[in-house]
């Protein structure tokens, strides 16, 4: 959200006037600095990087980008082939599945819970929240025994399970509050229209949430994407993700290779600036969702 | 694109939600082709009573018959019922198109037979021009006009309207006020219609159920109400000014009661030779000043309200006050506290049961 204002669409100076736009851009550049400072580490060679005082002005370099995917491993070995597009494909579609999953399921439960309310509906809700109170630490080890024997601990399938249940009490809890902000009236206009419960599900109710959806995606998929803790104990080598995988690349006989870790931090940004990019209309208009009256 | 309107009845039709009871043996029907009005404040029933036409709610108890056919617990698809929401409860996400089109769509119309009656609603309501528009983009009026539209596409034989002019400007409530009658000769529909409103019942309905507590309490034409009204409910709902009240004594000889501003003949009306706590009734319009000569009642002059060619005059004897409407010339130099002696019309009086507030005729 920091950088929401570095990729909305230019609209020039505003009615706000220079003083309040030039402050905002300095409160915005505090904020994006680190981002930036990332992006700048990942161009620089390693004595750049090193160097004392730090440089603003250096000839940029690829070649953390292309170590990123191939390099040697120890000092004077050839160059070779790391598993990096395996853990970015991983990381996306491990994410992107999970995020899925949870907003399928979760938008059904929501949709239940808000218009077909149980016999204790806000203890059922709560209960559900529940499972998001402990620390993660608390739950893994019961988890990884489980995984363990059910045997799916280092498979695609235990991780997106696990990662989509874990999207799933803020999947249900804001997409609730999205239907709760519905008409009941447009609904039972579209019963007497002549559709079915599912038709109003699908034709009516649906299309109107389509930003609070967007907005759950984004905080699904940013909390999916940086996940670390469970991956790092169920990620099987085949599975492994992009943060996984980044702190395994510390390590090593020549040090800390801090450009080639910038390189994979900003490619690592990529997927998820694109998403928030494309959906950024909906998205700011899900975040506000409810706290403007109609 | 004329059809006939269908006949309705509702028959003890009671519904309760948790303890609360929304309809207590509601009873009432509609002709074919009727202009109807539910008339009553907010929370006595009104759109529960719609709904349950509808269909969106089931009742406990009790029949609902539209056109000789018991629908208590058919589905809503198939009673020819439409109705306008008072939020209209338009779609917000598609254009005013799609919003006409919706219905048809859902009943499996062909799209040319559905591209061509979106645009025949869109002419008789005057919005052609606003076809690829969302509703949000829309004045008050227009999306009424949306939501008449995407009732009377599909074609039902009765239209109901919940509140259909609360939502709009006063302006605006006059222009609809006709167009609604147009629209209801035009289609020869049955339309009830619900409104907090007298006003609106009066004007528009040709016949009027007044509601109390999820129960019909009187119904008639407006004539018929403000001539006779059956209780102390309808007799303070309907007329405005409102009519006024007085507490009254039966004297015992079987013509006059006993009030504060003197004694007043009860009029050719027969009465029982009782004594007993009586409340008068008796409108604005039906007092007028004493000319010489007239056996007047003493009363002094309390408030005056002009109003252009008319004044409200209130006029108090012990404590208790009338509302009278004079011409304004007969008002004219009248001051707070003048002795305003005044002349009820005995005909035009009406007795209630002080008790139950049931009229006594």
């Amino acid at each position: 959200m920091a950088a929401g204002g570095f990729f909305r669409r230019s609209h020039g100076v505003g009615e706000a006037g220079w003083g309040r736009t030039i402050f905002a851009a300095v409160i915005s550049f505090i904020y994006f600095f680190p981002v930036l400072w990332i992006i700048l580490t990942a161009f620089k060679t390693m004595n750049d990087v090193l160097a004392v005082p730090p440089k603003f002005l250096f000839t940029p370099t690829l070649e953390n980008f292309v170590g990123v995917f191939s390099r040697p491993f120890s000092a004077g070995a050839d160059s070779q082939a790391t598993n990096f597009d395996l853990y970015f494909f991983n990381s996306i579609f491990i994410a992107g599945s999970s995020v899925f999953f949870a907003l399928v399921i979760g938008t059904l439960a929501a949709f239940g819970f808000s218009r077909y309310p149980l016999k204790g509906n806000d203890t059922y809700l709560f209960i559900i929240l529940t499972t998001r109170m402990l620390p993660a630490i608390v739950v893994i080890i019961p988890i990884i025994l489980m995984f363990r024997v059910v045997g799916l601990a280092g498979s695609y399938t235990g991780i997106i399970a696990l990662y989509t249940a874990f999207n799933l009490p803020f999947t249900i809890w804001m997409m609730k509050s999205f239907f709760d902000e519905l008409s009941p009236d447009v609904e039972d206009a579209a019963r007497l229209d002549g559709s079915s419960d599912t038709r109003v599900f699908l034709k009516i109710c649906l299309p109107q949430v389509v930003a609070g959806l967007a907005a759950t995606a984004v905080f699904g998929l940013i909390l999916t994407w940086n996940e670390y803790l469970f991956a790092l104990l169920l990620s099987g080598v085949e599975t492994r993700t992009v943060p996984v995988a980044m702190a395994q690349t510390i390590g090593g006989d020549i040090g800390v290779r801090w450009g080639l870790l910038a390189a994979i931090e900003t490619l690592f940004l990529i997927p998820v600036i694109l998403v928030v990019f494309f959906l950024q209309n909906h998205l700011l208009r899900g975040v506000t969702f409810g706290t403007i009256k109609r | 694109m004329s059809q006939t309107g269908a006949s309705l009845s509702l028959a003890n039709v009671s519904k309760f939600y948790g303890r609360v009871r929304a309809l207590d043996g509601l009873t009432f029907d509609v002709k074919p082709g009727q202009f109807f009005a539910l008339f009553g404040p907010s929370s006595v029933g009104k759109t529960t009573t719609l709904r349950t036409i509808a269909g969106l709610v089931r009742p406990d108890a009790g029949t609902v018959t539209i056109a000789g056919r018991d629908v208590t617990d058919a589905p809503i698809a198939g009673r020819g019922v439409s109705m306008v929401f008072q939020s209209f409860a338009l779609y917000p996400h598609l254009t005013v198109y799609d919003n006409f089109a919706y219905p048809l769509r859902e009943a499996k119309v062909a799209s040319a037979e559905i591209d061509r009656r979106v645009k025949e609603t869109a002419e008789t309501l005057k919005l052609t021009h606003r076809l690829e528009r969302k509703p949000s983009t829309l004045s008050g009026g227009e999306q009424q006009r949306v939501a008449l539209g995407r009732s009377l596409i599909r074609r039902p034989s009765i239209l109901l309207l919940d509140e259909p002019l609360t939502n709009l400007d006063a302006k605006l409530r006059n222009d609809m006020r006709a167009e609604l009658k147009r629209l209801h000769r035009q289609f020869g529909l049955t339309v009830i219609f619900a409104t907090p409103d007298e006003l609106e019942a009066l004007s528009m309905g040709e016949e009027i159920a007044v509601m109390r507590d999820g129960a019909v309490v009187q119904r008639g034409t407006p004539d018929e109400l403000y001539e006779a009204p059956a209780n102390l409910y309808v007799a303070t709902k309907i007329g405005s000014p409102h009519m006024n009240l007085i507490d009254a004594t039966e004297r015992g000889d079987a013509k006059s009661f006993d009030t504060p501003f003197g004694i007043v003949g009860a009029g050719a009306r027969a009465m029982a030779n009782a004594k007993g706590k009586r409340i008068l009734g008796i409108r604005p319009n039906d007092i007028r000043l004493a000319r010489t000569g007239d056996t007047a009642l003493a009363a002094t002059v309390h408030l005056i309200e002009p109003l252009g060619d008319v004044t409200i005059v209130s006029v108090e004897a012990n404590g208790q006050t009338l509302r009278m409407v004079l011409p304004e010339q007969q008002a004219i130099g009248m001051k707070m506290g003048d002795a305003a002696p005044i002349v009820i019309d005995p005909a035009k009086i009406h007795v209630f049961e002080a008790g139950t507030g049931e009229a006594i005729r």
